[in-house]
């Protein structure tokens, strides 16, 4: 039989994978041992008459024989290829037979035979071939695959875990990676004064490239804001060094505010990203501050700008995965949409839940995401009336069982919730009007029934004509009788025996707040105790 | 329980003694301060000064405690001083007036030498 030697790959990039010829060197290897085949490399250009003979005789032919001007039959010849071709219309392969051992010419019946045979092998190569194509689709595949699966994770390790939790702002973030591979990234910096950095930045290209030069970028931009405060400073640094670091033709656009939450003053610097919106009650101004993006070439300035967010204002970054995506018409979202959108919609904490339906409704249900979108947006709460302010802040809940000596407890959570936001000496008074409270609700109110446990709220809010203040409040399940009311304890009638020792509790807690309320229906009393952040009521 | 209090009676000096109070002063401790007032008495002491040094909470319970200590203070002609309160409390002393019948010392010395210096 024949011994099928090897397979060569024509170099006619050019051709289609049809016709694309490989060549079965064979031999009788009665006579002629292994070792003596010669490798046959054949080109055949997409011009050759070959092609466009085999087409019209899709049959076994004798190469020695054939008269066609064509180079790859020269070729066949020069090499000895007496019988070339597998063939099915097209020209899947070429069989090498040499001469017969006879060194007669071939018969009529041995040219049978190779037809038969040329139509069992001719099938039998093409799924050889197409499983073999398969297979190394496959393995290309599960590499891209990969590579989105490290680049997911390197955007996962990257990206903020939690949001800024600010005392009267509201942050909200939104990323959607197009692809699953990342180009976009958010973060946001921690300042020991209190002040908090937000970055948005856009990294010119997808996958693990762009994975590790947000990577790099994030890195750069956290160690320049450790030592440098101005934002423009911080970019100005970061575009130095990691322009020694960026693969050619990659850059990063880059926006960089630092928020003082205290007072609503925020400095930013703008390396080529989409300029964000000041949304006001004036209405929507552009954040504009000029700068070339990070890492093209080194020694760029940066612009710094000001400007503070009033209550009830907001500032939106995002990347230009919103304002560039397209629709059916091949229209763009665009910056004009964006801010009318903008001026219409006051609220920041369902801002990033509207600009998604809007976009929605601009690019139709078939849109395929073209860029990744990234949202941030910053609120500073300003509540109008006490309705408003109640839906601003997210209270903290608790409940302490009444027992004697409890509302230690309480003391100390609400001591944990409020934090630095009192002055220590301040933070002492609310504890012992927290102590008080719960105190009396724990023993009047709940008679020191474990099954009745007193209710805690604490709310850390912002006022808009004033800088804000904490809120508790205590709340028992004695309602129905009257609180006793705050009467103030005079010692020298307690020392005559004219009034009782004790009593001092209202007392107490009035003195130790800026406001108390109490409030009351059939089943519960309520005490509100507040005390004001700015420390005017000392 | 409920009462954390901890008291230790001690004679600083001719007729003083000095109840050094621990833990917290509420309305559970009543009957741990009574004993220590009268150990301090015991001994005839004309004068009890209270350290709040160690003091960890006090509540209004507790200010109730030291009005009850006052009225069996005064009508054994007694005088009652404290010193070693925090801020906080020397505030609340204050607020409650208590500070106007016990005198507020800001360290167990100052306190003898008002004891033992003629008014």
């Amino acid at each position: 039989m024949t011994t099928l030697r090897g397979f060569w790959r024509s170099k006619t990039k050019a051709a289609p994978a049809a016709e694309t010829p490989r060549i079965l060197n064979t031999t009788e290897t009665a006579v002629i041992p292994p070792t003596a085949l010669i490798p046959i490399d054949l080109d055949i250009a997409p011009n050759d008459p070959l092609l466009a003979y085999i087409r019209q005789n899709p049959a076994v032919f004798d190469a020695a024989q054939l008269k066609l001007d064509s180079p790859a039959v020269a070729a066949m010849r020069q090499a000895g290829v007496r019988l070339p071709l597998v063939s099915q219309g097209e020209l899947i392969g070429l069989i090498n037979l040499g001469q017969r051992l006879s060194d007669q010419e071939y018969s009529s019946d041995d040219y049978r035979l190779m037809n038969d045979l040329a139509t069992q092998a001719a099938p039998a190569l093409r799924i050889a071939q197409l499983v073999q194509q398969q297979k190394l689709e496959a393995v290309e595949r599960e590499r891209i695959a990969q590579e989105l699966r490290v680049a997911r994770l390197i955007q996962q390790t990257l990206l903020p875990q939690e949001l800024p939790a600010l005392a009267g702002w509201g942050v909200s973030s939104y990323y959607q990676p197009a692809r699953a591979v990342v180009g976009d990234f958010y973060d946001f910096l921690y300042f020991p004064d209190g002040k908090v950095g937000f970055i948005v930045a856009d990294v010119t290209d997808k996958g693990v490239p762009a994975a590790l030069v947000m990577a790099t970028t994030r890195t750069l931009l956290r160690a320049a804001a450790e030592r440098l405060e101005a934002p423009g400073a911080v970019l100005a640094r970061t575009n130095d060094v990691l322009v020694q670091e960026i693969p050619p033709k990659m850059f990063v656009t880059c926006f960089y505010a630092v928020l003082d939450p205290a007072t609503g003053h925020l400095r930013y610097a703008n390396a080529g990203h989409d300029v964000p919106y000041h949304h006001t009650g004036q209405g929507v101004v552009e954040l504009r501050a000029t700068g070339m993006p990070l890492g093209l070439m080194p020694g760029m300035a940066y612009d710094e700008k000001e400007t503070t967010l009033a209550p009830g204002d907001y500032v939106l970054l995002y990347s230009d995965g919103l304002v560039e995506a397209h629709n059916p018409a091949r229209g763009m979202f665009g910056f004009p949409r964006l801010q009318s959108l903008l001026s219409t919609h006051a609220d920041g904490a369902t801002l990033h839940h509207f600009l998604l339906a809007e976009l929605a409704a601009f690019t139709g249900p078939a849109w395929e995401q073209e860029d990744d979108v990234t949202l941030v947006t910053m609120q500073r709460e300003g509540a109008v009336n006490s309705e408003q302010l109640t839906v601003n802040s997210h209270p903290v809940e608790f409940e302490i069982p009444s027992a004697p000596g409890n509302e230690r407890l309480a003391m100390a959570r609400v001591a944990e919730v409020v934090g630095d936001l009192l002055p220590a000496s301040r933070l002492e008074k609310l504890k012992t009007a927290v102590a008080e409270a719960t105190m009396n609700a724990m023993e009047h109110g709940n008679l020191y029934d474990p099954d009745k446990p007193a209710r805690l709220k604490v709310f850390v809010e912002e006022a808009p004509t004033s800088t804000g203040s904490v809120r508790v409040t205590i709340t028992d399940q004695g309602g129905g009788k009257p609180l006793q009311p705050a009467a103030t304890p005079d010692l020298e009638a307690k020392l005559a025996g004219e009034q009782s020792p004790r009593g001092w509790g209202l007392f107490l807690i009035q003195a130790m707040v800026d406001e108390m309320h109490v409030h009351q229906d059939d089943q519960h009393h309520t005490i509100e105790l507040v005390m004001h952040l700015a420390d005017d009521h000392a | 329980m409920s009462n954390n209090l901890i008291t230790h009676v001690r004679k600083a000096a001719d007729s003083v003694a000095v109840i050094d109070i621990s833990g917290e002063l509420n309305g559970y401790g009543e009957e741990t301060l009574m004993e220590a007032y009268a150990v301090a008495s015991n001994g005839r002491s004309q004068t009890i000064i209270l350290n709040f040094s160690n003091l960890e909470y006090m509540n209004s319970s507790g200010i109730g405690l030291l009005v009850t200590l006052l009225i069996r203070v005064q009508r054994q002609k007694q005088r009652l001083l404290a010193y070693g309160l925090s801020a906080h409390y020397q505030q609340i002393f204050e607020l409650t007036r208590l500070n106007e019948a016990i005198a507020i010392f800001d360290s167990e010395q100052a306190a003898l030498t008002a004891v033992t210096t003629p008014a």
